[in-house]
């Protein structure tokens, strides 16, 4: 055991490393890292500290009821890691989530942004409107989504019933239910997309489109040829972070299915939640969040890199 | 006097009885002691807070109250009590989380009136010194409902198959689009499944109706989901979705408030709902039944010869972590809601909840007609708890809704096999605990 006059020194050492540093810093340094101060504590404080707070509690016996704290090592891992439902539902329900959502709002978001290239009377309006899913809150986007698709009172279950269809159970079926998640969340993240491709359609210098079009190219082979290359950063980008934000979906999911029938759309946000939330049990939940942040990371990685790449090649 | 000086003294003395008004204010202000009531925003519980603030009026009390939503109110609430925090003087309190508090509520057996309040609604609400943890707030008893423009009261479904039968009749005679709707979601199970599985004497562990971790405990917790009992209300509840078609197919996804929405909207014969939705199915504004709606016993399964419901409570609790003074403020306020006929009176006519003051209860017995139709359907003959008192309930419940659910979405011949899958992970949650 270190004696109180060693830490002492230990802490006087510490402190004068500290100021000689800050010492040798310019002016201009020291008042840089003084305006950082306040959102850096903030971010220690709301998000280091808690992930850390979590990150013990995943290792130890934590219920929120009877909050033990014993040390249990990795049996909450152990637990996750082989249970069937995380690694052959929700891991890839959760994947599948990611890839069909960001996919089909980049086509999406692309085809509107081309549209809102063009000009035409209403053009601001139109541009307006089609931004209006992405200011509601997903949970209410949600909420009204799954009345619209109510099988008995839901616009979409009464056009069906005009047109001559049955009675269709959307939500109570697991396909059908997954489709209408990965609809909201595609109507809502659609305007993202188009929005931040249309700044970057409209910032793209205009002679590479001249010369096209002297060279008499179509309309298609301009865009696979022209504007895609062009925009392969952009794009890079947007996928980057939707994917990440994608991967832990949760109201869209939570409002619309709750994770059902029968946990068969679970994802893995709602897999946490359950864990912490309706079981209670806050070191299970906290390994489920560091497991599913730990995915991620390697996914964002792999992506980060790919897009890289794809970004120098597009160079 | 010039004028500048009497201005000037008009002044001084409107500072000064200013002052001495102010003062007078904060001194009050100051004897005066708050007391802060965290619950769920439910109608039931805004009545009660009523009564509440009556006599927080007359004992001096100053009472605040916090809606917390019910999606995060038990981890909010459990984690509050957790740490030992005084955000809550007085907090809601159910039977489905009476024994994940039970360590942390002040003791309630000396709050006047409890002693004279019925003992099996308060099973949820013991601690382990066996004293009580609650103050009773309103009786929660799940109701049968039916309507009374289209069933008269002798041909209203006593059985499982009388209710296929006469939903049957009512949507071929094109009177009702749907015979039954009820919730069926998670932590809507009782809307269908489980009155339909108390009903027929059956239960999710053995024994059938045990609700103590000693007598689970003594049978190894053993789930029965397996049994022909229970396999029996599953494949009923199939048919009803699938063959009879007297509810609708999307009803496993039901909550509550989507089932409401079709008995209101006069597209049912029959619903189950806590007895507190007489008031809303009753309600012009609301409900194109109103006017049209009746109570009657639950319909029972071939092997059960009587129906049996449910008659539990919401409460009231006081968290240990409360000052003395504020606990024994708490515990006069609480005693004087429970012994308050009229204000009981005032809320059963307000919302429909069931008083759980024994004089309200006798002079609505003899007065009301609505509460004698109540009493006849709910709370006469045999009764059951509708929640599993042990700390891993929650998880229980949603691991057998799970279970309920792909077996009722599955298909009819698959039932058995999903079930039997089922006893593994139910036990695995129960013995956990």
């Amino acid at each position: 055991m270190a004696s109180p006059a060693r830490e002492l020194d230990v802490a006087s050492a510490a402190a004068g490393y500290l100021r000689r540093r800050l010492t040798a810093l310019g002016e201009k340094e020291r008042f840089m890292l003084l305006l950082i101060a306040p959102a850096a504590a903030v971010l220690v404080l709301f998000q280091v500290v808690p992930i850390l707070i979590g990150a013990n509690a995943s290792f130890r016996d934590w219920q929120l009821f009877n909050p033990k704290g014993t040390w249990i090592g990795l049996a909450h891992y152990a637990y996750i890691l082989s249970d069937p439902i995380f690694l052959w539902v929700v891991l890839p329900n959760t994947f599948l989530l990611m890839f069909a959502t960001v996919a089909m709002s980049l086509v999406l978001g692309m085809a509107l942004a081309h549209l809102l290239n063009w000009s035409f009377p209403g053009h601001r309006l139109v541009q307006t409107v089609i931004l209006l899913p992405q200011m509601i809150a997903p949970v209410i986007a949600a909420t009204s989504m799954r009345w619209t698709f109510n099988d008995q009172f839901g616009v979409v279950a009464a056009f069906l019933r005009w047109v001559g269809f049955g009675q269709m159970s959307w939500l109570a079926e697991r396909w059908p239910s997954f489709l209408i998640v990965i609809f909201t969340d595609v109507w809502i993240w659609t305007p993202w997309f188009a929005l931040i491709l249309l700044a970057a359609l409209k910032s793209l210098p205009r002679e590479p489109f001249e010369a096209a079009q002297i060279d008499a190219a179509g309309r298609w082979r301009t865009f696979t040829h022209i504007t895609l290359p062009m925009l392969r950063p952009v794009i890079g980008v947007c996928v980057l972070i939707r994917s990440i934000d994608a991967f832990r979906t949760f109201d869209q999911v939570w409002v619309l299915t709750g994770g059902g029938p029968a946990r068969s759309t679970e994802v893995f946000s709602i897999y946490a939640y359950v864990e912490t939330f309706v079981n209670l049990d806050f070191g299970r939940g906290s390994a489920a969040a560091i497991i599913g942040a730990l995915i991620i990371l390697v996914v964002a990685w792999l992506m980060y890199r790919t897009i890289d790449r794809l970004t120098n090649i597009s160079r | 006097m010039t004028t500048g000086r009497r201005i000037g003294g008009y002044a001084l003395f409107g500072a000064w009885a200013a002052t001495l008004a102010l003062g007078a204010f904060a001194t009050r202000a100051e004897a005066a002691e708050t007391l802060n009531v965290c619950h769920g925003g439910h109608p039931i519980m805004e009545a009660s807070i009523k009564i509440l603030e009556k006599w927080a009026k007359k004992f001096d009390v100053n009472l605040t109250s916090t809606t917390i939503a019910y999606a995060i109110f038990v981890p909010k609430i459990t984690q509050i009590l957790t740490t030992n925090s005084p955000q809550c003087d007085i907090v809601w309190h159910n039977d489905d989380w009476g024994q994940i508090w039970k360590q942390y509520l002040v003791t309630t057996d000396d709050v006047p009136g409890v002693a004279d309040f019925p003992k099996q609604p308060l099973d949820a609400f013991w601690n382990d010194d066996h004293k009580l943890t609650v103050v009773p707030m309103v009786h929660t008893v799940g109701t049968f409902f039916y309507r009374t423009d289209l069933v008269a009261e002798n041909e209203v479904p006593k059985t499982f198959d009388e209710l296929v039968q006469v939903s049957e009749k009512l949507q071929k005679a094109g009177k009702v689009k749907w015979g039954y709707v009820g919730g069926m979601s998670m932590n809507n199970t009782w809307f269908s499944l489980w009155w339909t599985m108390w009903n027929n004497q059956c239960d999710i562990l053995k024994p059938i109706y045990a609700r103590t971790v000693k007598e689970w405990s003594a049978d190894g917790w053993t789930p029965i989901v397996d049994q022909p009992c229970h396999q029996e209300i599953v494949e009923y509840w199939w048919d009803a979705l699938h063959k009879h078609k007297i509810s609708p197919e999307a009803m496993t996804t039901y909550g509550r408030n989507e089932a409401n929405a079709i008995f209101e909207a006069g597209d049912a014969a029959f619903t189950v709902a806590d007895s507190t939705f007489w008031g809303e199915f009753n309600d012009k504004n609301k409900s194109l039944v109103a006017g049209k709606v009746g109570m009657a016993k639950f319909p029972y399964g071939p092997r059960r010869k009587q129906p049996i419901s449910w008659d539990d409570i919401w409460g009231w609790a006081i968290p240990k972590a409360v000052s003395p003074e504020h606990q024994k403020l708490a515990k006069q306020l609480l005693g004087a809601m429970l012994t308050d006929t009229d204000g009981q009176i005032g809320m059963w006519n307000e919302t429909g909840g069931p008083p759980p003051s024994v004089k309200a209860f006798e002079v609505l017995q003899r007065n009301d007609p609505v509460f004698r139709n109540l009493q006849k359907a709910v709370f006469e003959g045999e009764h059951v708890h509708s929640a599993y008192y042990f700390a891993n309930w929650p998880q229980l419940h949603k691991a057998y809704s799970d279970v309920a659910i792909k077996a009722l979405t599955g298909p009819r011949e698959g039932i058995p096999q999903v079930l039997k899958d089922g006893v593994k992970s139910l036990h695995e949650v129960a013995a956990a605990q």
